[in-house]
């Protein structure tokens, strides 16, 4: 009985017309995507390299350590073929230097604002948009269409249960609506392979994870179609119930969600953060020079009533040591404008986090944003993708300061150049020992954070539980309801 | 009566009327049929015989292949609007607009026939003439019953007041009791002088009202019979003698519907 | 006869259920852009106004102007929030400096990538994307629906012509359609006031330029949906028909004329771009080394002036470096520019094979937010610059410093603290969008090719409509 349902249904679906339409589109859109991600993924990868090249070259060629500049990419990940997630409106360079904190910027987007006009189609935009939208037209009617046709009577004028008619009914439009779209599904992975795309294994459990988080996706609004089939009369306006559904909780609740977290917890721009960055920073340095000042005066009473030459000497003893004096508060000035910009990013972060958690925690009212967060997480391109980078480039910054303030030890003295500045000799201009070829073969390598699969997973886990849910719930609500409906 | 009446002129005339389709299909072969004021002109015949085809090309919706359709002498293929001021049809199924109500439906229509005088008095009359209720004046159409809209059908038409009248299986699917009604209408408006053209499956009631029979097999007029000819004429042999091709096509729509049940 | 059809066609859609469901979801949807867009201005210029004050207290904390570090920023605007275009992709800092390439930075969706995730609901995405599907869904059965239902087998038992008929139903849905787009989008201007967004005229007239387009894209995707309707038998194929064209208007063709532009356009990567002028600038510089190392005080020069001396050599040299990379950099740029240009010219043609991308591109064009903003606001910052540079070199002396500063930290002290430095002095930054003149002939291209996709698909319906089997 169920498989003479079932196949009957299979039937039903294949020799209609939105089968072929469906497939058609479906296939032209995810292999047009796909090939689209691997374009930009490749293009991004040869700037990316590109880069690396330029950066290690403009290393090569410095000729003193405090003219070493190092510039810090942020590496394209192959997953983001398929979710582009925040990929292309996250900074994705960022200098290492001494003066500047670390800050990713010149987004793709930026760099390409045509790529901003026309935003890229990504694998998880045709299945969040467009096969949610198919799976509704494939169910709209499930229930009260048949009734309308009057084959509802018919069929139940036989010994068919209502439990066992709803399921087959499900499982065959799941496997009509399913098998057409893993065709170009797997034509896509081949493309993947034809262009010699570089996969981990864990690159490919992701996929795989995003696959099944799809197919989960797009059961989730099947069977909403079929519980508003099954409460409504008429297929009419099952299927305008079922749009309204659509554009609420596809176009509309994930963006008032994370508006509304935006009205509720404002977060200050980065330019007024920098500029609070900027008085502490100039404050300091004030300070400093004015410390400084009170230093020579200091040092200038000591010598109170001693000859020319007394002096002389007296200054030719202390040299060493009130450089080193002078160095030293000069480093504790940096580390503290680090620390005081750190503590204000870190201010601005922790308050970021609490506007995100709300945004997100608004958004799920539609199981579309969890879809979404969990296809993010699972490709590694999911909001925090840009303060993971910062993160990572910070520690990193640390290390190769450090090193480079070794070096600038070792090498005996300072980069830059020295300006002395005498009432006897006038003024003279020190550049050091430029002509130095450097070694750079120790200097610490920037690794790119790397998220665990079981990492991604472990985040992804609450939205693909929750979509499995609501999904199962749905399910139950269809069963239930159909269990009451009216067959006349 | 038909002495009197044999003179007025023909309201509605085919002459040598064929309809060949694109696929070879031959729809009608030479159909010659008159329609004079006060008349009832039914067609007999099964699915396929090509009564449709002579309604729809005398409302050009679709062109002849040869031969003429005149409505009130007008050729309704070469001056369409000219001749559609002078008929009216119901269909086989009026379905109307499920959202508007009774009088809304009937507003539309009527001015679309050209009669934009009527007050909503004339409406109800028409309304409560051809049996509607009139709780039901401002219901909307996607609440009535079939025989209700198809009373709405015929109020469109009558109020239309068009000389000629056009009327597609227009007891089709109805109850005895409304299929009843709407031959007294018919049989009334008739005897106010309209010439109707009724195309039907019902040979009972067109051996009733009807002042001509004309069955007609495979886009033929096998036959054509005045009332004084059926007197006393089985009318169902005389179809079935003629209707060889019509039982075939039920036998095999009989077999198809077993499929279906079976399929079920 | 057009105008009875023409009333019925207005009094079936206001009565029919899907009116009154889409109708309510579009009011929604409209205000709501309305608000939000609203809500967005005033939290970006609250943003906005935070910044600047914080500028300023970082200028007013200085006593040198030489050590001012000064930084403007793109004022949000209403028009941006309510069309975003290009705005929240393009950096909206640059750091001010005398002479040389500036930078602008801090993108929003690079600040606040948490945006970028669900991105805003403007005006551009409503009528994009959700206005022009309500069109389909209105008008997909406007013809074989009748058909299926008998009533054009009624009507056409009348002396009605069928371009009478046609043309009544076009201009019916037509008019009942835009006037009910109407109400939600008048109550959503007139919120703007009432939410405390002041437009100017000119900005009153933009925003109704851009109605006007939003609406003339609606009636496109109208008169497709009607074509279909009139070329199919089945309603529910015209549906499909319809999603597939819209799938492909809004989706695919702009996407991919990008991809076709940028195969066939090569640009030059961007960083290498850079990273040559950092080379070419440290480059002169080394070149410059033993010039500054055989630096000799002039004999005779009094010591208090020997600072000025020795300040004023320095910048003369780093004049005469930023000239060199001044030329060096216009020729990139200028490479760099025309191919970019061409590339966009080109993907900008080729998507307008699909009418969402000309109202994209009307409503960007008119809002100021199209891929012209980027330069717009970089041709204000170098305006900018020169009268901030001059400022700097009646207040600092040097000319157009940044090439070298030196502060010297004297022994001898006087005990004066000096007063710090008053930040309204500073030449002010005003941002103006493109005049309402140019900005809407340039949208004017898209306007008209809007307005000929609509003559195109009415003259489509009225073709498969006078072939359409009335059966």
């Amino acid at each position: 009985m169920f498989s003479l349902l079932l196949q009957k249904e299979l039937k039903n679906i294949i020799t209609s017309p939105k089968f072929t339409a469906t497939f058609l589109v479906c296939s032209v859109l995810i292999l047009i995507s796909v090939f689209v991600g691997i374009n930009e993924y490749e293009n991004a990868v040869a700037q990316y390299q590109a880069n690396q090249e330029i950066a290690r070259q403009d290393i090569a060629q410095a000729t003193s350590w405090g003219r070493v500049r190092n510039l810090l990419h942020r590496e394209p990940n192959p997953v983001q073929i398929f979710v582009s997630g925040v990929h292309f409106d996250v900074g994705r360079v960022s200098s290492i230097s001494d003066y500047n904190d670390v800050k990713l910027s010149r987004s793709p987007n930026s760099d390409e604002t045509l790529f901003a006009i026309f935003r890229v189609i990504d694998f998880a935009f045709i299945v969040q948009i467009v096969l949610s939208l198919f799976a509704i037209l494939f169910t709209y009617d499930a229930i009260n269409g048949e009734r309308e046709q009057g084959t509802l009577k018919l069929a139940f004028a036989n010994s068919v249960s209502r439990a066992q008619y709803l399921l087959a009914k499900f499982s065959g439009i799941w496997l009509g609506l399913i098998f057409p779209l893993l065709i170009p599904i797997l034509l896509s992975l081949l493309l993947l392979l034809a262009f010699n795309v570089p996969l981990t294994t864990g690159d490919w459990m992701s996929i795989v994870t995003l696959i099944g988080l799809s197919i989960l996706y797009i059961t989730f609004f099947m069977v909403i179609g079929i519980l508003v089939s099954a409460i409504t009369r008429s297929s009419s306006l099952s299927f305008l119930l079922l749009l309204v559904i659509w554009i609420g909780g596809v176009l509309i609740i994930p963006r008032l969600g994370v508006m509304a977290a935006g009205q509720l917890v404002p977060v200050e721009s980065v330019a007024q953060i920098e500029a609070k960055q900027e008085a502490f920073r100039k404050a300091r340095w004030d300070q400093y020079s004015a410390e400084l000042t009170n230093v020579w005066q200091e040092r200038e009473a000591q010598m109170n009533g001693m000859t020319e030459d007394e002096r002389r000497a007296f200054r030719d003893d202390n040299e060493w040591t009130w450089l080193e004096e002078d160095d030293a508060s000069r480093k504790l000035v940096q580390a503290d404008i680090i620390t005081n910009n750190r503590r204000l990013l870190e201010e601005a972060q922790n308050r970021k986090k609490v506007q995100e958690q709300l945004a997100f925690i608004i958004a799920r009212i539609s199981p579309v944003a969890s879809y979404q967060l969990a296809a993010m997480k699972i490709a590694g391109t999911d909001v925090e993708l840009k303060s993971r980078y910062e993160e990572s480039m910070r520690a990193y910054k640390d290390d190769f300061s450090e090193y480079i303030q070794q070096k600038e030890a070792e090498g005996g003295g300072h980069g830059g150049f020295n300006i002395t500045f005498d009432s006897e000799q006038g003024l003279n201009i020190d550049f050091g020992r430029n002509d130095q070829t450097l070694d750079t073969s120790d200097m610490p390598q920037y690794q790119t954070p790397e998220l665990s699969l079981s990492a991604t997973l472990g985040a992804s886990l609450f939205d693909f539980g929750f979509l499995g849910f609501v999904t199962v719930l749905a399910f139950g609500g269809s069963v239930f309801a159909f269990l009451r409906y009216d067959l006349r | 009566m038909q002495n009197t009446t044999i003179k007025a002129a023909p309201l509605l005339e085919a002459i040598n009327l064929s309809k060949v389709y694109e696929d070879g299909v031959k729809a009608l072969n030479a159909l010659n049929v008159t329609v004079r004021e006060g008349e009832i002109y039914a067609m007999l015949g099964g699915n396929g015989a090509g009564k449709t085809t002579t309604i729809n090309i005398f409302l050009d919706f679709i062109q002849p292949t040869s031969g003429q359709a005149l409505i009130h002498g007008v050729n309704a293929n070469e001056l369409p609007l000219e001749a559609k001021k002078h008929v009216a049809f119901v269909s086989e199924n009026v379905q109307l607009y499920p959202n508007f109500t009774a009088m809304q439906n009937l507003d539309f229509f009527v001015r679309l026939g050209g009669k934009s005088n009527y007050k909503r008095g004339d409406y109800e009359n028409a309304l409560i003439r051809v049996g509607l209720q009139s709780d039901a004046f401002d219901k909307k159409l996607k609440d009535f019953s079939k025989g209700m809209r198809q009373k709405c059908g015929i109020a469109i038409a009558i109020l239309k007041d068009a000389p000629a009248i056009l009327l597609d299986e227009p007891t089709s699917g109805l109850d005895p009791k409304a299929g009843k009604e709407f031959t007294r209408l018919i049989a009334e408006l008739r005897d106010e002088g309209k010439a109707i053209l009724m195309s039907t499956h019902d040979i009972f009631r067109a051996k009733e009202i009807a002042d001509f029979v004309g069955i007609l097999n495979n886009g033929e007029l096998v036959a054509e019979k005045t009332r004084a000819e059926l007197e006393g004429v089985n009318l169902e042999d005389l179809y079935v003698e003629y209707m060889a091709g019509y039982m075939d096509e039920v036998a095999e729509n009989g077999s198809s519907l077993a499929n279906n049940l079976s399929e079920a | 006869m057009f105008k009875l059809i023409f009333l019925k066609e207005l009094r079936d859609i206001i009565q029919s259920s899907r009116f009154t469901i889409s109708f309510a979801v579009c009011s929604v949807l409209i205000i709501l852009a309305f608000v939000m867009g609203a809500q967005n201005y005033l939290a970006s210029k609250a943003q906005y106004d935070a910044a600047i004050q914080e500028n300023r207290n970082q200028i007013a904390a200085n006593t040198e102007w030489m050590m001012v570090e000064h930084s403007i920023m793109l004022p949000p605007q209403p028009l941006m929030t309510l069309v975003n275009g290009v705005s929240n992709d393009i950096g909206r800092n640059i750091s001010m400096s005398g002479r040389g390439e500036l930078r602008s930075e801090n993108t929003r969706f690079n600040d606040e990538p948490i945006f970028a995730v669900f991105r805003f609901m403007d005006l551009e995405f409503i009528f994009g994307i959700i206005l022009s599907l309500f069109a389909i869904i209105f008008a997909y059965d406007a013809i074989n629906g009748e058909k299926n239902r008998g009533t054009l087998k009624l009507c056409f038992a009348n002396p009605v012509s069928r371009a009478g008929y046609i043309g009544g139903k076009l201009a019916g849905s037509f008019v009942g359609l835009s006037v009910a787009l109407l109400i939600p989008i008048l109550i959503g201007c007139a919120l703007l006031p009432v939410l405390g967004v002041q437009l100017s005229a000119d900005e009153w007239l933009r925003l109704a330029l851009i109605l006007i387009a939003g609406i003339a894209y609606f009636g496109v995707f109208l008169a497709i949906a009607i074509t279909i309707s009139a070329s199919t038998v089945k309603p529910s194929n015209a549906f499909l028909i319809g999603l597939v064209v819209w799938i492909f208007a809004v989706l695919i063709i702009p996407r991919t004329s990008v991809l076709i532009s940028g195969r066939i356009v090569d640009v030059p990567n961007v960083d290498e771009i850079t990273a040559q002028k950092n080379r070419y600038r440290s480059q002169l510089f080394d070149e410059d080394r033993p010039k500054m190392s055989n630096f000799q005080l002039p004999e005779g020069t009094e010591m208090e002036d020997a600072m000025g001396v020795f300040q004023s050599f320095m910048s003369d040299l780093s004049e005469a470096r930023q000239e060199k990379v001044d030329i060096f950099n216009a020729r990139l740029n200028e490479d760099y520019t025309n191919k970019k240009r061409q590339q966009e010219r080109l993907a900008l043609s080729l998507s307008r094979i699909s009418p969402t991308s000309a109202f994209t591109l009307a409503a960007t064009e008119l809002a100021g937010t199209s891929l012209t903003l980027q330069n717009h606001f970089m041709d204000a910052a170098y305006t900018y610059q020169e009268s901030y540079a001059d400022f700097m070199n009646e207040k600092t002396g040097s000319n157009r410093s940044s090439g070298f500063r030196m502060v010297m930290i004297t022994t001898d002290d006087t005990g004066e603290e000096p007063d710090p430095l008053d930040p309204d002095e500073l030449p002010q930054f005003t941002f103006e969008s493109q005049d309402v003149a140019s900005a809407s002939q340039a949208g004017m291209v898209d306007l008209s090719l809007l307005i000929l996709f609509n003559l195109i698909f009415f003259g489509g319906a009225f073709r498969a409509f006078l072939n359409y089997d009335l059966r």
